[in-house]
């Protein structure tokens, strides 16, 4: 609504702006137009006086007398008919005028001096004057008359310029045709002016358009071709423009600086990803590869540039995976839980891994895309098959002594043994693989506190003269039966331990009872303790069947078992070391071994003492 | 009570051994043992038995890897084999199925319930 009173006030104010710039314009000129008017009349008039009097006073002085006068008295009067003349006079020699053509009132008006001046003048002689209580000047003009050489009178004639008005007839023409003119010129300049504003218009009419439907109202009355609307509305949508370029510019600063973070996160989520130990492919809506992070190229030998864009299948030439992503996006789509082991046989040969796909999809939940992660997992699966091999042999260990167990009472009860040797042979089975099935339930226990690691143990000051004693009385009554000599080298002052008693006795029971096992009959075993620098040493030497070298690096492993007949012979779980050598390891100490197949076996087990062990606390 | 039969046990567990061998010659069966698969094909080539029992876990050869060899034999010889074992998984199933005239018992087993099979083999007769 403002810039509509707005545009309709600057109509008349131009026009009176106009309206005034030609008046004053017309005024000026007509000034310009009368001085030099004024100026030409009067230039006209003083040569018009300087003629008039040199021709008369060529006439001698006689002409101007009796007929003569009258004659020419009637020929200056015609001739000198105008408006101009104000006086004429002929003076004798004697200074008397002898011709007087003048208002009796006009002839005091003539000041002494000028009258005087011009008497006495040799030669052509201009004066002018003012008519008291006029602004008329009257301009004298006067010359001698000679004749044979002699100055015998003086003509003077008074002339007055004519008025000049511009009130005239011909000056209101001449202002009128002034006017008409100055009228054409405007009109011809505010047409071409509105011609060549007409694109400004156009361009409003653009404005409009893009800046939105708030000047609307300006618009329309600028049909009037008011260039100050036109000016308005521009200016307006400029601001608009402008107020839009500003707000662009911010959204622009906005847009940038949430570009800057997007492409930090970006860089952010690609870093993750590069430092993920798993491969993953990102692909489009296209299938095209878009993203594969630094694993995936490094196992499918791949450079980032080579494989942007391109298609999966081209890049991942993988049946088996392309397979099992058909299946899935086909089939089950919402089930991206499934996953696929498989193998690279010559990128990578001997490793298994674990291929899995997510769908991505935006907040609309349209499919934009897929990852597909591709996992290693030989480890895991080799330490599964481990362990599924663990649990199946400690199963078997179970079993047999049960079987022994089982079929040997089975037979008692059914009375199918009648002679005493053979009952008391039965019997002794029974009781030996009882025993067997404690120890393999020991083992066992013992193996899942040491899984469960360091907060399983049962810290308590050990005393190592106890845990000998203990350890040396659970294998004794096995030597003695095989006649193995048992020598104890002991200190006289026991080393003390920290650490939990009841493992370390089932490790040292494991060493001292696999001696007795694989010691033939009639050999010797040496069971050493020693306190050595803040170590109680263990030395647990043997004259048994000693250790293979293939089998030397495995006989600590899980479940392992000697394929030696000498071995074999002997019932063993395989675990007893494998626990043993953990033991030891959760108590900070080492365990060494040398042995030679057929002469013996060394095993030097070192635990720290309790100063150290605490101070390390 | 005796008769012809022979049975060869294979087992690497001595106590296992005995008791097998005892209940079956408590029975009649003529019984000679082995300590692995490789010294139990030696006995069942030489010796031709009617039965053969057997564990899998062996060292040497295992049971798998005798039954495999025997099962070749059986064509022209056959006989009744036991497989006794404390693990029965879905994979040795199969194979166990795959093979001739091959039994399977689960360890810990009941000796009665082994001369029934081995009878049963025979004719049915549970003497």
């Amino acid at each position: 609504m403002n810039s509509k009173k707005l545009s309709a006030l600057k109509l008349p104010r131009i026009s009176i702006f106009l309206f005034i710039f030609l008046l004053i314009s017309i005024i000026i000129i007509a000034q310009i137009l009368i001085r030099q008017e004024e100026k030409y009349k009067l230039r006209d008039l003083l040569d018009r006086g300087n003629y008039l009097v040199s021709l008369i006073s060529l006439h001698p002085l006689n002409d101007f007398h009796g007929d003569k006068r009258d004659f020419f008295l009637r020929t200056f009067t015609e001739y000198t008919t105008y408006e101009g003349l104000v006086y004429f006079f002929i003076h004798d020699d004697g200074k008397l005028p002898i011709v007087s053509l003048t208002p009796k009132s006009m002839a005091s008006e003539i000041p002494h001096d000028i009258q005087m001046a011009s008497l006495n003048a040799m030669g052509l002689k201009k004066q002018s004057f003012k008519v008291s209580n006029t602004k008329t000047t009257v301009y004298e003009f006067a010359k001698p008359i000679f004749e044979q050489g002699k100055k015998t009178g003086t003509v003077r004639l008074g002339l007055k310029p004519p008025p000049t008005s511009p009130f005239s007839f011909e000056w209101v023409r001449l202002l009128g045709m002034i006017a008409l003119f100055m009228i054409a010129i405007i009109l011809f300049l505010y047409y071409s002016i509105t011609v060549s504003l007409r694109p400004l218009k156009k361009l409003n009419q653009e404005f409009k358009t893009t800046c939105g439907s708030s000047q609307a109202m300006v618009s329309d009355s600028a049909d009037g071709e008011s260039i100050g609307l036109t000016i308005k509305t521009l200016e307006h949508s400029l601001m608009q423009i402008k107020e839009k370029l500003t707000k662009i510019e911010t959204n622009n600063v906005a847009l940038a600086s949430k570009l800057g973070v997007a492409t930090f996160e970006k860089n952010q989520v690609v870093n993750i990803l590069d430092s993920i130990n798993f491969g993953i492919v990102i692909t489009d809506i296209q299938d095209k590869v878009s993203l594969m992070n630094k694993y995936l190229l490094r196992l499918l030998n791949r450079k980032q540039e080579d494989i942007r864009d391109h298609p999966l299948g081209d890049i991942l030439a993988h049946d088996e995976i392309l397979a099992f992503i058909t299946e899935l996006e086909n089939g089950q789509q919402n089930n991206n839980t499934r996953q696929l082991e498989t193998t690279f046989p010559e990128l990578a040969p001997g490793d298994i891994f674990s291929v899995s796909l997510i769908i991505l999809k935006d907040r609309e939940g349209r499919f934009v895309g897929k990852m597909i992660s591709i996992r290693k997992i030989t480890r895991e699966k080799a330490v599964e098959e481990s362990q599924r091999e663990f649990i199946t042999h400690i199963a078997h260990e179970l079993k047999t002594p049960l079987t022994s167990i089982k079929s040997y009472s089975e037979m008692l009860m059914d009375g199918e043994i009648d002679d005493a040797e053979m009952k008391k042979e039965f019997y002794n089975t029974i009781n030996v693989e009882a025993d067997r099935l404690t120890a393999l339930i020991q083992n066992t226990l013992s193996i899942s506190r040491i899984e469960m690691g360091s907060l399983a143990l049962n810290r308590g000051l050990v005393k190592t003269d106890l845990l000998a004693e203990d350890s040396v009385a659970a294998v004794e009554t096995a030597a003695q039966k095989k006649h193995i000599i048992l020598e104890k080298n002991f200190p006289e002052i026991f080393p003390m331990l920290v650490g939990d008693k009841e493992l370390l006795k089932v490790a040292i029971i494991n060493f001292l009872s696999n001696a007795v096992k694989y010691t033939p009959e009639n050999g010797e075993i040496t069971f050493s303790i020693t306190d050595q620098n803040g170590l109680a040493v263990f030395d647990v030497i043997d004259t048994g069947f000693g250790i293979s070298k293939d089998d030397l690096p495995h006989i600590f492993d899980r479940s392992f078992r000697s394929l030696d007949p000498k071995i074999r012979d002997q019932s063993g779980s395989g675990l007893g070391l494998a626990i043993a050598s953990e033991i030891i390891h959760l108590h900070g100490g080492e365990i060494e071994v040398e042995s030679e197949p057929g002469e013996g076996t060394h095993f030097l087990i070192r635990l720290p003492k309790e100063e150290y062990y605490l101070a390390e606390q | 009570m005796r008769n012809n039969k022979k049975v060869v046990i294979i087992d690497d567990e001595a106590h296992i051994r005995r008791v097998i061998e005892i209940k079956l010659k408590k029975h009649g069966y003529q019984v000679m043992t082995a300590k692995n698969g490789k010294e139990g094909l030696n006995l069942i080539k030489t010796q031709k038995p009617d039965v053969v029992i057997s564990d899998i876990m062996m060292p040497e050869m295992d049971g798998k890897a005798l039954c495999e060899e025997t099962n070749v034999l059986k064509k022209d010889q056959p006989f009744l084999t036991i497989i006794m074992t404390c693990r029965i998984s879905a994979d040795e199933e199969s194979w166990i199925s795959n093979m001739q005239d091959t039994l399977f018992m689960e360890k810990p087993f009941s000796p009665n319930k082994l001369v029934e099979y081995i009878n049963h083999y025979f004719g049915g007769s549970y003497d």
